[in-house]
């Protein structure tokens, strides 16, 4: 596909008709979190935008995001998505290697520059100069700020390039920090998630796409399209949360019933994403449908946020709130909400280090 | 184990699971036609941002039933719009190629606006079938 040819102009050439057209654009507004009635709009935007250019860089990860937005890239809306950008470099996708595919890079930096779109998964390791770290004998310190210099926008894929993730779980050995640490003067995205939703990523293009800019964002800067509500918010189990209904073990007559998971060490009500709508595994269920709670991988330092099965009023005091509005079973929801939201800041410095008991309990 | 009955399943009331929040959808629905009937605006409801609990979706179901008209559209896959036993409350499914769900409606309009040929499609066909016309004579 040409670079200046329109979405709309690759459609009618891939033989594709506007009613196609109009339900990718209602599937897309939907997935969004956009009114339905948007997607006449968004139809006639995208039928005008051109083909960005991106460069994805891989840093300190495991390629899970790549695995999960991959495994979304099937004839659909994400494939009609990924075939309106083109996608100069991505190691794990790429055919060239070696010198070849570095000569890649710096062309499509070259030729986009100030227009490309930057997509990095992974963190970025700073201890030792960055050398736990390094692509082609480069740090990936130093290819990041390369990098970022042409770009006009940066995605930071996955909890490790938006927060630090994993590799900066305590005690920290390669000094890893996330992409906004390092990058101070450009509009950075950050699509959290261990690993991010697929549609997110492509809903972020798309609204790139639709209206030449970015999505707006949260205070950690992520997209509120997606992570404006808790998971708590928009779970199915959440009026049982209301009636005081709870399951107590993983298989008591509350679990088989599908009572709320809070008292099972569920992070939903402090966890922003969009896993309760647009869920996984093709939309088959999120974690709570198969029974366990969130674990809050969307969240910063969720890896160091005490036991995945303890219940959020034990790790601190001003949580405890949560706890005492659960146990009368008053429908206080929104309430609880604002006061999660209030006391997560305090929650997280009051954090413990897991223990091994964390984890059997 | 002496029979298949012996095996430890405990069957549960699909009503044991609901959670009311059908029912609020509902009034939704009986709101936007209201609307329809006053100022002609259609409206829609997507299903996919509510947290509908399975026995959510079957009450739900269950209540708007089945009305005269079944639309097939295919394009980029198959989509199903359905008329309920209310008029001019419609179910609207789409799927994908691979026949995955990628969305779903509750459309309140006279006809859905997806079903209703655009201007310009109109105006391809016009020309394209006297071209055709041309051909043949």
């Amino acid at each position: 596909m040409d670079k200046e040819e329109t979405l709309l102009d690759h459609m009618e050439r891939e033989g594709m008709s506007r009613r196609t057209f109009l339900k990718y654009c209602a599937s897309l507004a939907s997935l969004m979190a956009l009114p339905p009635s948007a997607a006449a709009a968004m139809a006639e935007a995208l039928g005008k935008a051109k083909r960005p250019s991106v460069i994805w860089l891989p840093f300190q990860e495991c390629t899970g995001c790549t695995e999960s937005i991959t495994r979304s890239h099937t004839p659909s809306v994400e494939g009609l998505i990924f075939d309106m950008i083109s996608l100069d470099y991505q190691e794990t996708l790429m055919a060239a290697a070696g010198h070849q595919s570095e000569e890649a890079l710096q062309t499509a930096m070259k030729e986009n520059f100030g227009k490309y779109v930057l997509i990095v998964d992974g963190s970025v390791a700073t201890g030792l100069d960055g050398a736990y770290s390094c692509i082609a004998g480069r740090s990936n310190l130093d290819l990041l700020k390369e990098a970022a210099r042409g770009a006009a926008a940066i995605i930071a894929l996955g909890s490790c390039a938006a927060f630090g993730g994993i590799p900066k779980a305590n005690p920290n050995p390669t000094g890893a920090v996330a992409v906004s640490d390092i990058i101070k003067d450009k509009p950075i995205v950050n699509i959290s998630g261990c690993p991010p939703i697929p549609v997110v990523i492509t809903g972020v293009l798309a609204h790139y796409l639709t209206f030449g800019t970015l999505p707006e964002l949260d205070g950690l800067g992520r997209p509120k399209a997606f992570y404006g509500e808790t998971i708590h918010d928009r779970c199915y189990r959440r009026p049982f949360y209301d009636q005081g209904k709870f399951a107590k073990t993983f298989d008591d007559e509350g679990a088989r019933k599908g009572w709320c998971l809070f008292e099972l060490g569920c992070k939903g009500p402090v966890t922003y994403n969009a896993c309760a709508t647009t869920k996984w595994n093709d939309s088959t269920s999120f974690p709570i449908e198969s029974g366990h709670g969130c674990i809050g991988c969307s969240e910063p330092d969720f890896w160091d946020a005490g036991g995945f099965y303890k219940a959020l009023s034990t790790p601190a005091n001003p949580l405890k709130y949560v706890g005492a509005a659960a146990a009368i079973g008053v429908a206080a929801g929104a309430a609880v909400s604002v006061a999660n939201r209030a006391s997560k800041n305090a929650a997280k410095a009051a954090h413990e280090k897991t223990t091994l008991s964390d984890i059997e309990k | 184990m002496r029979s298949i009955n012996d095996i430890p399943i405990h069957v549960l009331s699909p009503d044991e699971t609901l959670t009311g929040q059908a029912e609020a959808v509902l009034s939704e629905i009986a709101d936007l036609l209201g609307r329809l009937l006053e100022t002609g605006e259609a409206g829609s409801i997507d299903l996919r941002s509510l947290p509908l609990s399975p026995a959510d979706r079957d009450w739900l179901n269950a209540k708007l039933g089945r009305g005269e008209v079944e639309i097939v559209l295919e394009a980029g896959g198959r989509s199903v719009l359905t008329e309920t036993a209310y008029a001019g409350v419609w179910k609207v499914q789409h799927c994908d190629t691979e026949e995955r769900v990628v969305s779903e409606f509750i459309e309140v309009a006279y006809i859905p606006a997806i079903v209703r040929p655009a201007g310009a499609d109109i105006e391809n066909a016009y020309e394209k079938l006297q071209s055709d016309l041309k051909q043949i004579s």
